[in-house]
């Protein structure tokens, strides 16, 4: 009897220490609205790389606690929302689809480079902020690679009285909302993907690679602009 | 029994005053500077309204969105109320014009943001008139004092004395819509200590800054922006 209240006390002293040290945040269907933007006359393909489904980053903040951020598939939802907000037709496929039955002008293959976040204990501040990378390839028809564009996107929320975690989650929607905003309105501008319509013809612009050839990338390569 | 709660009663009766002008005496520190600069006439018309935004964090603004819901809550209520459309409402509608990198950071921006596709229309649609973009926050500049708790099987109690002062700095830019020019702006400057002396509970008295600040920027904007009196 007198072992079996030990183990139970032990047990929830070990539960109690163990839930103290870990945050937890997950994102459910980010608040992402629509772009009020015109469409570019495109026929676009689209793959997501497998993490898009289920992101999750991790890190033990040193003097705080191990934080998880689990962005599930909030990723997909956005591109999907902001390239059926920019092109007058998307497809996306999955891994192991071809791409030789499809009619398409442009082929594009975002991915997540990096997610980095602070917290006040971090910063020295009152706010929470996450940084996101993102790498948009874009290729044309013939799958030449014309653009490698890296897209940084930026939120911060300030803490009030939510916890870490409810700010950690506003402060990555703000992030996501952003790289949706950028993308939106500066992807034409840094990639030239509007000349890409069959309607123009062949672009214009130099190989550097083509599909699956990812290591002779060259062109454009710039960081966004903070503005338009 | 009854004698017990007859002499408790007579205490607060007694204590009760001196009490009350303690807390108005140390409670009333607070100090507030209101200015406004009108760079032209403004004019509301029936189903126009404003939308209170804050400036964007790009541009090094922390302002807390309690601040903002206070402004607009205030602006929206009362005889002088004027319509106050939701600010989150506005951005999503108008996604992705007025994010924190994208929004217009000066009135030069407006003529090219209202002749993109669709925007113009959605903020009429909205009946937004003027957009009132605020800038600043809350601080702690000072404190001191010093207090100290202590609790025991026969009960617990505090002995010290702690103050602090907080600064409100905001400011409030107002944009025209219509004419697409700065309307003016007002800024309000609150500074406030609050105290805390404990001699077994500790009695706080909190001087309101922030509310403070609120009530006199709304103020100041109700009465800027129905300067002619029409409604």
């Amino acid at each position: 009897m007198t072992k079996n209240i030990r183990i139970a006390a032990v047990s929830i002293l070990l539960a109690l220490g163990t839930s103290g040290c870990s945050s937890q945040v997950e994102l459910v269907n980010p608040n992402i609205p629509k772009l009020l933007i015109e469409k570019i006359p495109l026929t676009v393909v689209v793959k997501y790389p497998d993490n898009f489904n289920h992101y999750v980053y991790e890190e033990d903040v040193i003097g705080d606690s191990n934080w998880t951020i689990d962005l599930g598939g909030a990723n997909k939802t956005m591109f999907n929302n902001l390239f059926g907000s920019m092109f007058t037709s998307v497809k996306v496929i999955e891994e192991g689809e071809s791409l030789d039955d499809l009619q398409f002008d442009a082929y594009i293959e975002p991915s997540i480079e990096k997610f980095e976040f602070a917290i006040p204990a971090q910063s020295r501040t009152k706010s929470y902020a996450v940084w996101i990378r993102y790498r948009l390839k874009v290729f044309d028809a013939n799958g030449v690679q014309i653009s490698n564009w890296p897209v940084s996107a930026y939120g911060k929320q300030m803490g009030g009285k939510m916890n870490g975690a409810d700010t950690i989650k506003k402060a990555a929607v703000l992030a996501m909302r952003d790289a949706t905003a950028v993308i939106g309105i500066q992807m034409d501008k840094a990639t030239g993907v509007s000349k890409l319509s069959s309607a123009h013809g062949p672009a214009e612009t130099t190989p550097a690679s083509t599909v699956g050839e990812s290591a002779k990338t060259v062109s454009t390569d710039e960081e966004s602009a903070i503005s338009e | 029994m009854q004698m017990e709660h007859s002499e408790s009663t007579a205490f607060s009766s007694s204590k009760l005053p001196f009490l009350a002008i303690t807390a108005l005496l140390l409670s009333a520190c607070v100090t507030s500077r209101v200015e406004d600069v009108r760079a032209i006439e403004t004019h509301i018309s029936a189903g126009e309204g404003v939308v209170i935004m804050a400036k964007s964090y790009h541009l090094g603004n922390e302002t807390e969105s309690k601040f903002i819901s206070c402004v607009g809550d205030s602006l929206g209520r009362g005889s002088k109320r004027l319509k106050v459309v939701p600010n989150g409402a506005f951005i999503d509608s108008l996604f992705p014009w007025f994010e924190p990198r994208t929004a217009p950071a000066k009135t030069e921006g407006l003529a090219t943001l209202m002749a993109r596709p669709g925007v113009a229309k959605k903020i009429e649609s909205q009946g937004v008139r003027y957009i009132i973009w605020l800038d600043g926050n809350t601080d702690r500049v000072a404190g001191g004092g010093s207090m100290s708790c202590a609790a025991g099987p026969g009960g617990g109690g505090c002995f010290g004395f702690a103050w602090w002062q907080n600064d409100a700095n905001y400011e409030a830019s107002i944009w025209d819509l219509k004419g697409q020019e700065s309307a003016g702006t007002i800024s309000t400057d609150v500074s406030g200590t609050s105290f805390m002396p404990a001699l077994i509970i500790p009695i706080p008295l909190i001087a309101r800054t922030q509310t403070k600040a609120c009530k006199a920027l709304a103020e100041q904007l109700s009465i800027f922006l129905k300067q002619d009196g029409s409604a």
